[in-house]
């Protein structure tokens, strides 16, 4: 049978629960924790030389939807611009001639 | 035989080798409190702790590759933490820093002498609030006294709740080593805070 003064000095006992709850509570047991992936995400672009998390919004945790919106307003816009200037939007359109081709007839 | 557990933390690995974003994402979001928590108290800082957590995962993403699977991947994160918090420790040591750990305010400190009799078990009743406080700042000061190889034993132990194998990865120590130290560690935090107090820890 083990010498509970030698289990001891060996550390094989535990504290008492009152101990731990002590140091719980003078460590700030209850700070919340706060969010670093932004941070690190941020560092990591830096240190490779935007080799990772390039874009840095489509990896976030929480990807900016306003970001989405103005984005997919902005091309619909650029769409809309671009077909106003490839069409014209005033005017009838010019007729289409459909009489033939007068044929020269050639004497033999 | 490997089961479901390990083979799903060794895929999950190999997405990390291969530097897969949102695979890191995840391992980010799965330990950031942990991590911050060992760190904050190692340091006692709240400001220094959040640094330090961003620069774990840095130094995990960038080392991920070396990670053998020896061990669990916790037991590895908490071993960078470690090595990468005892660096800063030395670092703010010798700026002479360790004076400003963040911590709670006590609004009207008592004196030592009505603070006598205040035991552990006493810190839950409402009447001894102040004394709690006082028993609360004089654990915080003696574990910021300790040096960073008994503090990281003992917290790794009585507060991270980790195995003594778990202890000896990541310390590198063996078993016997980890418990005599994490012995010596209860002792010298019993004794500094009982001497802080006036009174004897029951």
């Amino acid at each position: 049978m083990t010498d509970p003064r030698q289990k001891e000095l060996r550390g094989d006992t535990e504290p008492e629960e009152s101990f731990r709850s002590l140091l719980r509570g003078a460590l700030h047991e209850d700070t919340p924790a706060p969010d670093v992936l932004a941070g690190v995400q941020k560092k990591i672009r830096e240190r490779s030389g935007g080799k990772f998390y390039a874009d840095g919004w489509s990896t976030a945790k929480h990807p900016p939807l306003n970001t989405y919106l103005i984005t997919s307003l902005l091309m619909l816009a650029v769409l809309g611009v671009s077909y106003a200037l490839l069409s014209p939007l005033v005017g009838d359109p010019e007729p289409v001639r459909n009489q033939p081709a007068p044929v020269q007839i050639i004497p033999r | 035989m490997p089961n479901a557990e390990d083979q799903s933390e060794r895929k999950f690995i190999e997405r990390l080798a291969r530097r897969d974003e949102r695979a890191f994402n995840e391992l980010v979001e799965l330990y950031e409190a942990r991590v911050f928590r060992l760190l904050l108290r190692m340091l006692g800082r709240r400001d220094e702790a959040e640094d330090m957590a961003q620069e774990v995962f840095v130094q995990i993403f960038k080392a991920i590759t070396t990670f053998r699977g020896d061990s669990k991947l916790s037991t590895w994160i908490y071993r960078v933490s470690v090595n990468l918090c005892k660096n800063r420790m030395k670092y703010l040591a010798r700026r002479h820093t360790e004076g400003e750990d963040e911590l709670e305010p006590v609004a009207e400190r008592a004196t030592l002498d009505e603070a006598k009799g205040v035991t552990f078990g006493d810190v839950a009743q409402p009447d001894r609030l102040l004394e709690g406080y006082q028993l609360e700042r004089a654990v915080q000061l003696c574990i910021a006294e300790l040096e960073p190889d008994f503090r990281e034993v003992l917290i790794l132990r009585d507060l991270e709740d980790l195995s003594y194998e778990e202890l000896s990865e990541i310390t590198g120590l063996p078993e016997g080593t980890v418990k005599s130290r994490l012995h010596r560690a209860r002792g010298m935090l019993k004794l500094s805070v009982e001497r802080k107090m006036g009174e004897k820890i029951s």
